[in-house]
């Protein structure tokens, strides 16, 4: 979407939001900040950066298990993180309906599958299954260094993710 | 007391454009940061492959990954959209509530919209 469409769009999109809003009512269209998980996430990308670190140049299954501790410690964090992110449903009333029909209008194809879990929730409990792929496959035959850089590449992304969504939500 | 139109439109806009100038550059730092990595992870993902760095272990869970975190990456942006909309939404009500209470003399409290 270039920055016409995309100043065009958050134009109708606020005329929208006025309109509605002149009903008079406060509204709540997002879940709740958790602090837990902000701060949980902060955690988690610290400890998956060092792990990633020491697979950099890659690995060999003859040594995995002095890393094997390591994954299954890191890979609980995520999961449990991935569950508290979770366990917060996302608002659903005719607001948000009306909201989503609006959004979806713009997109190639609908967004609203799942429309029940945050975006951070889903993002992180990729994040861990990124780090079961990566351990399953060190165990097996070890890991390129490009396995390595594109495990690296695909948690980098999904974190970024989470934690923009998870930070955007304190408001 | 009656309301003055003319400034609770003003008073209406200014909310809604200091919420909006403040979280468009958060959407356009996180969409040119999430391109710009999901492009070079394509590319990773393609010359990986090319050159069997990229092994059949691993080949289909990038693949699947880059489909994936395309997806998530416009969920994202639609979850931060949604936050920007609830908070012009509100400080527009907050507006609108002041300007009555102030009009009629009564603290009223802000209804929520909840279904």
């Amino acid at each position: 979407m270039n920055a016409i469409n995309r100043i065009a769009l958050l134009g109708r999109i606020l005329i929208l939001t006025i309109a509605f809003a002149t009903t008079g009512c406060a509204i709540q269209l997002a879940p709740p900040y958790d602090k837990v998980v902000a701060d949980g996430l902060t955690q988690v990308n610290t400890e998956s950066m060092t792990l990633l670190a020491t697979v950099s140049s890659g690995s060999k299954a003859d040594t995995f298990s002095a890393r094997e501790e390591k994954y299954n410690t890191l890979i609980g964090k995520i999961e449990a993180l991935a569950l508290q992110a979770g366990a917060r449903p996302m608002p659903k009333n005719k607001v948000t309906d009306a909201m989503n029909r609006a959004l979806d209008k713009r997109s190639s194809q609908p967004l609203l599958d799942d429309d029940f879990t945050p975006p951070s929730a889903h993002a992180i409990k990729k994040v861990a299954n990124a780090f079961i792929k990566m351990r399953d496959t060190d165990r097996k035959q070890g890991i390129t260094a490009t396995e390595a850089q594109a495990f690296k590449g695909q948690i980098n992304i999904y974190l970024d993710q989470a934690t923009t969504y998870e930070n955007f939500l304190q408001r | 007391m009656t309301i003055d139109l003319e400034q609770l439109i003003i008073d209406m806009k200014t909310a809604a454009s200091s919420v909006l100038k403040a979280d468009v550059t958060t959407f356009r730092g996180f969409s040119d940061r999430q391109l710009k990595a999901i492009g070079q992870q394509a590319g990773l993902v393609q010359i990986g492959i090319a050159t069997n760095q990229i092994t059949e272990e691993t080949r289909e869970f990038f693949l699947d990954g880059l489909e994936d975190m395309a997806l998530n990456f416009a969920k994202t942006l639609r979850g931060l959209i949604l936050v920007t909309i609830e908070k012009v939404w509100n400080a527009v009500v907050g507006v609108l509530w002041k300007a009555i209470s102030t009009a009629t003399g009564l603290t009223l409290p802000i209804p929520v919209l909840n279904s």
